[in-house]
């Protein structure tokens, strides 16, 4: 095991949330090095019957961190005759690390799945599930039928879930001691339990403990985008297909223009006229057009702001969602609010059901449903301060095994797309000529075919690797460390891709080896340092040899989003040339924009979750009085309260039995239907309520005083709702007719990207009157500068673009 | 009002909100304590009449010090340098580029933006704190020659306020509320019985020199008044006119829950107290040059001056329209319709009936340049009726102006929400009962 470099001062203080040395764990991996010889001498029987006498230890309230040292030499054990690898001493202290609750940073190629299985066993000896969430479902099935013969070996089983697995197959899953599956799918399962009539309906048992591999993308990046439940709806009224029409006819810049980020489209007045006209409409803005208003809106964000092949790809006469983060197409996910239907009318594919939210979290309230969580990454250090804020977790860093060698090469930073795509090009072919195996990444289906195309022009053998062939994913990346090989992917070739040296079964690695290993060029910088490290960490997989370099430009979408011309000093020469940038300081300024980036995703996902956690209390608050409902453990009482004589009337004629049980029913669907109304209204308040910052009031305390009234209520809309449908719904032998209540179960559901993003309109002072009164002649200069600068900006806004 | 004190009665019944408040209250009474403590080498006496030639405006700052300032307490610059330099902070970072950039790199530049900021209010303090000594060098006292004099003073006061500063960010941190405020509001409070004492005095003189009838009468003028203004500040600091928004991003609902649906609100009080600051400050400033300069003064000129800067009509009338400029001229520089319109526009929201735009803006700017008429009118009606009630009453320098109500009533507004938002994180009945 090679010390890794002492961290210096700098590094420790920055991070203060880090384990850097974990020394202090070095008895216990020593204690389990000696258990080897007497657990190696153990019959296979011995082994699973040790292993459940710990159990029954831990049962009968003995602590597992005791436990630790004889139940991880007992894996090591298993894991050596089942799969014939034996845990390395890093790995037992992985194990050790995520035992007590720790997201561990472990390099690429490290072994995390087989360090994860020593504290998942025993976690799981007590009878308790665990989950071990990864990061898609390929790696849920891989990793489960991997590990699984470990497990059968210690006398537990593990399953695992994909996204197609049913009902059954799920439950079946669930009572495995150990489950492999996504985060997604554990989370929607949750959702799904949550509106369950039926007690036996649901799939989940009481969470116990959670192991999340590639924690740093589940929990921080992925944070961002709630889990949303949806189910159908009668279709709208307007017409999507109509509304595209008068989308296209409208022209950027002239009748719409977009904000800074480009998040927003918005009309301008020629463009108001224009539409108004176009559509025949009088008056756009009046609240009755507002259904049209909003499918023009939705119709212009479809064709402005979503592209074809990066947003999304048609496929079979459908749309299908491209996961920004994996780079996969994301199964059963919509847009949400009739954007999915004006990309469907855009695209001219048939179009699909309206929806409604049915039920939300977040991945953050998600993971909070786990009593012990850890986590597993090769990027956690530069996220620690995010991850100890919102989920309490100190990262640990465990050493390597081998020491990397593998070259980050410096950046090169070009003028303009051509120069760039000239030489990434060349780079390409040389290293190919040279029979050096190149993965690029790219950053949408788009890009990596228009690369690929230009490869294949001259004459350079490539496989594109994205959404739209992901059947063939497992193929693709199994040849691409073979000699020469080119492969141009998306992100998908990111995380948990393992390419080794000289094809799937590295007969020809010492080649490639020879000529300096795996060769990974970024086309631009992603949204996060660590998804840069990680692209960079498909090279130099346990001490391979192997090189990284990112081939930027001054127009990459990222630094156009984020203005990077607007960092760049005055007199900086940036005339378009051939050859790389060379000046130091737009070097340096290009890698800030990354820091903004990050510093305003932090920022965004830290407000996300302020204005979440009260909607999750009320959730959790809802979920577990509905719970009791479920389980027939709250007495009925609202029928005969509000209506004894109907109540007296049906009881005479059906039984006791069948009226609580038809109360229970309506009492259950009109949670769920209030809950869904309360969630609806939220989000529209969401949307405003940036408003509040004009007159000096925090809009989350405003935001979180209008959910506090709407919630009390909700609860009296919901005791009104259930005696409206006792007293009107036909209540017979069966049991209550809902379905003409209208409160039929939804048919089908699917899941809703909803993107959480609003930007406030500036930072409350604080200090307020106080600063004038004290201040008086500095904070009127302060806001008259204040005032003409904003003048200043808002007219060049307004002239150029 | 008795909203407000549910509030605080239900935060003590929360363990960790409570925790919080005793903390706070703890950090507040060190804060008063040090308000006692006299800086050396100056002589209080005569330091307390350099602040009365200040008239009003050494009123104000003593007031804002908690009293520290004529106390010559170690308190006395108060949190002033830290204040000035927040300010400094938020200029140059609309100035310099790279502090632009540093503050948009979320938590870390922030955290270093307020090293800076630290750093600068002990700069300033230093510099406030030579100014202070240079201004009370006719008050020194002691025995230690004067620059080592002048090294002690300088020093104690910026020490003192590097204290507070600290204070306060312990109380942002572990207390409740933002500290700073707290602290002034503390201070402003703490002067109550003092006020209430001179009221009693007033009494007794008037008792001697009209009947305990006029006095009783008087004394309730006083007291009204005084409640009234309390009142109406109260009312006008929360009074906003809200205008209906629409957003096109999605249809509305079925109900909205919570409450009315959603609006933009406009605050009558955009200007806040600035307005009657600077007029105060400049009403003032003839009386202070005078009082400084020319107090046996025979000119013709500065005699009349003297008559019309104290207690004529016509003096009142110009304070008034002062007043009412400077109110039109701070809201038109806080409060921007045009801003705000483009702001509604790109997040997809809009006034029903008005196009977004111009159309949106004129009507933004219609609404609340009738507000500003109206708070003209509000702030100097707060600021004049002490001053003429004094006048008739002859009871002048009664507790305070319109501007320390106005300040204490923004800190409670503030601490009450914060309390309550705490609250709303933890408190639920049972569902459905």
């Amino acid at each position: 095991m090679t010390r890794p470099g002492r961290p210096s001062l700098h590094e420790r203080r920055l991070h203060p949330h880090v384990l850097f040395d974990v020394s202090s764990l070095a008895p216990q991996v020593a204690a389990v090095r000696r258990e080897e010889p007497r657990c190696a001498a153990l019959p296979d029987a011995a082994i699973a019957a040790g292993f459940a006498a710990l159990g029954a230890r831990v049962r009968a309230g003995e602590s597992e961190e005791e436990l630790a040292v004889p139940a991880f030499a007992l894996v090591r054990e298993a894991a050596r005759r089942a799969i014939g690898q034996r845990p390395f001493d890093g790995q037992v202290l992985a194990g050790l690390l995520l035992r007590q609750q720790r997201i561990i940073e472990m390099q690429t190629g490290e072994g995390k799945t087989l360090a994860a299985v020593l504290p998942a066993s025993l976690a799981a000896t007590a009878g308790r599930g665990v989950h071990v969430l990864t990061f898609n479902d390929y790696l849920a099935r891989r990793d489960a039928l991997w590990m699984g013969p470990v497990y059968a070996r210690l006398g537990l089983r593990a399953a695992w879930i994909q996204e197609g697995s049913t009902p059954a197959e799920r439950r079946d899953a669930y009572a495995a001691d150990v489950t492999y599956l996504t985060a997604k799918e554990a989370g929607f399962d949750l959702l799904r339990d949550s509106l369950a009539m039926e007690e036996g309906d649901r799939v989940h048992r009481p969470f116990h403990f959670a192991l999340v591999d590639e924690a740093d993308s589940l929990l921080i990046d992925e944070a961002r985008i709630p889990l949303v439940m949806a189910g159908e709806e009668a279709p709208g009224t307007h017409d999507a297909r109509f509304w595209d029409g008068v989308a296209a006819a409208l022209a950027p810049g002239e009748d719409f223009d977009t904000d800074e980020y480009r998040r927003n489209v918005f009309l301008t007045e020629a463009g108001v006229s224009k539409a108004e006209a176009l559509s025949g409409t009088n008056h756009l803005y009046e609240t009755r057009s507002l259904p049209s208003l909003v499918a023009l809106q939705n119709a212009l964000h479809a064709r402005t702001l979503l592209a074809r092949d990066v947003d999304y790809i048609v496929r079979g006469g459908r749309i299908e969602l491209i996961d920004a983060q994996t780079g996969r197409v994301a199964e059963r996910r919509r847009w949400p609010y009739g954007l999915q239907e004006a990309i469907e009318a855009k695209e001219d594919v048939a179009p699909s059901r309206r929806g409604r939210i049915l039920a939300q979290t977040t991945l953050q309230g998600f993971f909070g449903r786990y009593p012990r969580l850890a986590g597993m990454t090769g990027t956690a250090v530069p996220s620690s301060e995010e991850l100890f804020e919102f989920y309490g977790r100190d990262v640990a860093v465990v050493p390597t095994e081998k020491p990397c060698i593998r070259e980050d090469l410096p950046d090169l930073l070009f003028t303009h797309r051509e120069a760039k795509e000239t030489l990434v090009l060349r780079a390409i072919s040389d290293a190919h000529a040279a029979g050096r195996p190149v993965l690029v990444g790219t950053a949408s289906v788009e890009a990596s075919e228009a690369l690929a195309a230009r490869l294949l022009e001259r004459g350079v053998a490539c496989r594109t690797l994205n959404a739209r062939n992901d059947a063939e994913e497992a193929r693709i990346v199994a040849e691409a460390g073979a000699p020469g090989a080119v492969t141009v992917s998306t992100n998908m070739a990111g995380r948990g891709t393992d390419i080794r040296l000289g094809g799937s079964d590295e007969a020809r690695r010492d080649d490639v080896v020879r000529v300096g290993g795996l060769l990974v060029l970024g086309m631009q910088r992603h949204d996060s340092r660590r998804i840069d490290d990680q692209l960079r960490g498909r090279a130099g997989r346990q001490g391979d040899p192997g090189a990284t370099r990112f081939y930027l430009g001054l127009d990459d979408d990222l630094f156009v989003r984020f203005r990077l011309s607007g960092l760049l000093p005055q007199g900086v020469d940036l005339h378009r040339r051939d050859g790389p940038v060379e000046d130091p300081v737009v070097l340096r300024e290009a890698a800030r924009v990354q820091r903004i980036v990050e510093g305003q995703d932090f920022d965004a996902r830290r407000m996300l979750s302020r204005y979440t956690t009260v909607v999750e209390r009320q959730w959790l608050h809802l979920s577990e009085y509905r719970e009791r409902v479920l389980r027939r453990e709250e007495p009925p009482r609202l029928f005969r309260e509000a209506l004894p004589e109907r109540h007296a009337a049906t009881v005479a004629q059906w039984g006791a039995r069948a009226v609580d049980e038809a109360e229970r029913r309506a009492l259950l669907r009109c949670l769920d239907r209030g809950w869904s109304d309360f969630l609806e209204s939220v989000a529209y308040l969401r949307d405003s309520i940036h408003l509040m910052d004009l007159v000096g009031k925090d809009p989350l305390l405003e935001f979180n005083r209008t959910a506090a009234e709407g919630f009390s209520e909700l609860q009296r809309d919901i005791r009104a709702a259930v005696v409206e449908v006792l007293a009107t719904a036909r209540i017979g032998p069966d049991g209550i007719d809902l379905g003409s209540a209208g409160l039929a179960a939804p048919a089908s559901t699917w899941t809703y990207l909803v993107r959480d993003e609003h930007d406030g309109t500036g930072i409350a002072d604080g200090l307020g009157s106080l600063a004038q009164a004290v201040a008086a002649p500095l904070w009127t200069v302060a806001a008259i500068l204040k005032y003409l600068g904003k003048g200043k900006k808002g007219g060049k806004g307004g002239s150029g673009r | 009002m008795p909203g407000m004190i549910d509030t605080i009665k239900n935060a003590f019944k929360i363990p960790d909100l409570r925790r919080k408040l005793l903390l706070t209250l703890g950090l507040l009474v060190v804060f008063r304590i040090g308000c006692a403590v006299p800086v050396p080498g100056i002589d209080i006496a005569a330091f307390s009449r350099l602040v009365d030639s200040l008239g009003n405006i050494g009123n104000l700052f003593d007031a804002i010090s908690g009293g520290a300032l004529r106390q010559v307490s170690i308190f006395s610059m108060s949190i002033t340098p830290y204040i000035n330099a927040s300010i400094i902070m938020q200029l140059l970072t609309v100035v310099i580029p790279s502090l632009e950039r540093l503050q948009k790199e979320g938590e870390e530049g922030r955290k270093k933006i307020m090293q800076y900021v630290r750093y600068a209010t002990i700069v300033l303090g230093l510099l406030e704190a030579g100014a202070l000594w240079y201004g009370a060098r006719s008050a020194q006292s002691g025995v230690l020659p004067e620059f080592l004099n002048a090294i002690v003073v300088i020093f104690s006061f910026t020490a003192g306020t590097t204290f507070i500063m600290w204070l306060g960010e312990q109380i942002n941190e572990f207390g409740i509320g933002n500290g700073i405020s707290l602290m002034i509001f503390a201070g402003i409070v703490s002067r109550g019985p003092a006020g209430a004492n001179a009221l009693i005095a007033y009494f007794q003189n008037w008792t001697l020199s009209y009947n305990v009838l006029v006095a009783v009468a008087l004394i309730l003028l006083v007291v009204l008044a005084f409640v009234a203004i309390i009142g109406g500040v109260i009312f006008v600091q929360l009074a906003e006119r809200r205008i209906t928004v629409q957003y096109a991003k999605r249809v509305v609902g079925r109900k909205m829950y919570g409450g009315q649906s959603t609006y933009l609100p406009i605050k009558v009080n955009m200007a806040g107290v600035i307005p009657i600051i600077f007029a105060m400050s400049i009403m003032t400033l003839p009386a202070t040059i005078i009082s400084f300069f020319f107090t046996s003064s025979t000119n013709p000129f500065i005699i009349w001056l003297k008559a019309a800067t104290s207690q004529s009509v016509g003096y009142y009338v110009i304070y008034a329209l002062m007043i009412f400029g400077f109110t039109f001229f701070y809201s038109m520089i806080q409060f921007n319709p045009v801003e705000v319109s483009n702001n509604l526009q790109k997040n997809g929201g809009f006034i029903p009936g008005y196009r977004p735009g111009r159309p949106t803006a004129e009507y933004i700017s219609r609404v609340s340049n009738r507000l500003t008429w109206f708070n003209g009118i509000f702030l100097a009606l707060v600021t004049l009726l002490p001053v003429v009630l004094g006048g008739v009453t002859k009871a002048s320098g009664l507790w305070f102006g319109g501007t320390a109500v106005l300040i204490l009533v923004g800190v409670a507004i503030d601490l009450v929400n914060q309390l309550e938002s705490q609250m709303l994180m933890r408190h639920y009945k049972g569902f459905l009962d």
